[in-house]
């Protein structure tokens, strides 16, 4: 098992997907009181704004922590290694999409994403996968285009 | 009586206006076009297809929803029968004896069987939503906001309970999906909340970036972690669609009691589905005469659970059309898909928009009814889609939901942000923790806030009055009772696992 330098007080990580998974909620849990300090809180009987999210993040940071604690105390499963390629390529894929579709158009977009996120997976190949693009970009633009008829901007617009 | 009929009428009427029937085929065949393909469950889908509803008139847009439930659904029981790889928890327990079916060469009457069976069920539950819709509107009347939050409360204990794991996880999910869908404006001030300045975030985040990043992209990240060599289609061609005689007779019981224990736990709120078909082969398995042949190819082992499931799957929307509260992680997605539409789904849709009502509960049948008509034949068809390999599938599903999300609020904005919850959805996997509950939650959120400030400015700030109005209080004692039935075996496992050391 990998040796990790959190300190545990003498306790050993026995299942450490519990116990990191934990950890992570209580940061949610703080990040969400943080982002709230600001705003009003009960107001007489009256729930303010802050009120519900505040009282949710506790209960998160008490929930994340019991689960971290089952972490420290019974035995659990290793944290499978993460992948980097599949998550990678798949979210750049996204993202490109995100950011070409209102400059470039659906059809560069749609084409542009097929592509990067192909390279996700390990089996890729050239040819097939010109033609798989070209081939889902068209049903794609038949299907939200053509058939459902939703208002897409195609081309660039400077085309 | 007679109010059912002309109700079922009138939602005949609409279901069978030829627009609506095209919806319903439309969807019921996108819908299994999707829920065949491989590791796509049913909320997967529908959350996929969700977008493309939208453009639609609100009864049009309904209808297609529910066909393209049932679509997902029987693409889902297809896959498993013929993959062995079952989409989501629903088609587990049908991959036990349907593969072993198809395996043995008998593919073609596990099919029709699941679909003959999911008929019926259909069937006598359309029947049960039509018929217990009204006086569980009544019902509905006598909730104040103490008893709904308390009902809320009990949904998210069943989903709690009826997660695979620890409970004390999915709690944790539950209270984050109750606080992501809290970022946004506060209902009654109207200040941004969480929102870390971000202008589009004080909208809240969308609904369907959710549940397509957890459910769409998260997933596909997931599978291709795994070897995709591992499937194992059957190869061999599916002859003889038609079920024998005595496949039929066989079956007969087994789709009956399937159907009644269905329809029952597809009422409770929290994911009747799941439980149901697993209940009903538990149950089949129990009174059979030879239970030693169920795993083996028993056709009784894919008829009660598919039946089962199917009538949890459509008397789910009772609690849904009555009461507002969605009883699973689908129906919240309908709900998404309702608010798009300017429908605030709760009992008072029965009697100002009895069309929309009506309609949707009569093309429940319709969809059901295609699906028998439609998909038999095309299942040839859906086998040569099992055969496309994952590499190509997966770039096509993400183009398909990136146009999907973008088209929701013509926002790139949105699309980064289903990207992220696709990232968080991987990390949850790692560290088992189950999106469905958080899901659950985060559409309940809102609802249970409002219910919750209402409450407790009506008693003046007093919290004991979820205890002392009666229906609250024994929604919350029922709830209690629950988690402790869920935690109790938990905790005796964990002792046994502290003798073993």
């Amino acid at each position: 098992m990998a040796q990790r330098t959190i300190p545990t007080f003498g306790l050993k990580i026995r299942a450490p997907r519990d116990f990191f998974g934990g950890l992570v909620l209580i940061v949610i849990g703080l990040i969400a009181l943080w982002t709230t300090q600001d705003l009003t809180g009960m107001r007489g009987f009256a729930f303010g704004p802050a009120t519900a999210p505040r009282m949710f993040a506790w209960l998160l940071i008490a929930a994340g922590a019991g689960v971290s604690l089952t972490g420290l105390l019974t035995d659990g499963e290793k944290i499978e290694p993460y992948a980097v390629r599949g998550p990678l390529f798949v979210l750049v894929g996204i993202l490109v999409f995100a950011a070409t579709i209102r400059p470039l158009g659906m059809v560069i977009a749609s084409y542009v994403t097929f592509l990067i996120s192909i390279f996700g997976s390990s089996e890729m190949r050239w040819v097939e996968s010109f033609i798989a693009a070209a081939v889902m970009t068209a049903f794609c633009v038949g299907l939200f285009v053509y058939l459902l008829q939703l208002p897409f901007q195609l081309w660039p617009a400077f085309f | 009586m007679t109010d059912l009929l002309a109700n079922l009428a009138l939602g005949f009427q609409v279901a069978a206006n030829p627009y609506n029937l095209g919806f319903c085929l439309l969807g019921a065949l996108v819908g299994t076009l999707v829920g065949v393909l491989p590791g796509i469950g049913t909320v997967a889908t529908v959350a996929m297809l969700l977008p493309i509803t939208f453009g639609l008139p609100p009864v049009g847009a309904l209808i297609m929803l529910a066909g393209i439930y049932y679509g997902a659904q029987y693409g889902g029981s297809t896959t498993s029968i013929l993959v062995n790889i079952p989409g989501e928890a629903t088609s587990v327990i049908t991959c036990l004896d349907g593969h072993q079916m198809a395996r043995q060469g008998r593919a073609g009457a596990a099919l029709s069987i699941s679909a003959i069976g999911s008929f019926f069920a259909g069937c006598v539950s359309t029947v049960l939503v039509a018929a217990l819709g009204a006086p569980l509107t009544s019902l509905a009347l006598l909730f104040g906001p103490a008893e709904y939050f308390s009902l809320m409360v009990l949904g998210l204990i069943f989903a709690v309970v009826l997660a695979k794991g620890s409970v004390l996880k999915a709690i944790a999910m539950i209270l984050t999906g109750l606080l992501l869908s809290m970022v946004g404006s506060d209902l009654e001030t109207g200040v941004g909340r969480m929102t870390f300045d971000v202008t589009e975030l004080s909208d809240g985040i969308g609904f369907t970036n959710v549940a397509m990043g957890l459910f769409g992209f998260a997933e596909i990240i997931r599978n291709l972690e795994m070897s995709q060599e591992s499937r194992d289609i059957v190869k061999a061609k599916i002859s003889g669609l038609m079920p024998t005689r005595q496949d039929l007779i066989d079956s007969a019981g087994a789709i009956v009691r399937g159907t009644a224990l269905g329809s029952l736990l597809g009422i409770l709120p929290g994911g009747g589905a799941v439980v149901a078909s697993f209940a009903a082969y538990t149950f089949e398995k129990r009174i059979s005469k030879h239970p030693e042949r169920f795993g083996r190819g028993e056709i009784r082992g894919v008829a009660a659970p598919e039946s089962a499931n199917n009538a949890a799957a459509q008397t789910s929307f009772i609690p849904l059309l009555t009461l507002g509260i969605p009883p699973n992680a689908v129906m919240a997605l309908m709900v998404g898909a309702m608010t798009i539409h300017g429908i605030v789904p709760g009992p008072q849709v029965m009697v100002k928009q009895p069309e929309l009502f009506w309609g949707m509960i009569s093309s429940m049948w319709l969809g059901n009814l295609m699906l028998v008509i439609i998909n038999l034949p095309l299942v040839g068809v859906w086998v040569s889609l099992l055969r496309v390999p994952y590499r190509l599938l997966y770039p096509s599903i993400i183009v398909f939901c990136c146009i999907g999300i973008y088209s929701i609020n013509n926002s790139p904005t949105d699309v980064v942000i289903s990207a992220i919850f696709g990232l968080f959805g991987y990390w949850l996997v790692k560290h088992d923790f189950e999106p469905a509950p958080l899901v659950l939650a985060f559409v309940l959120g809102p609802l249970m806030e409002e219910n919750l400030r209402r409450a407790m400015l009506i008693a003046r700030g007093d919290a004991t009055v979820f205890a002392t109005r009666p229906i609250s209080a024994g929604l919350l004692l029922v709830s209690l009772f629950l988690l402790v039935l869920a935690v109790l075996p938990m905790i005796r496992k964990r002792r046994d696992e502290v003798f073993v050391e």
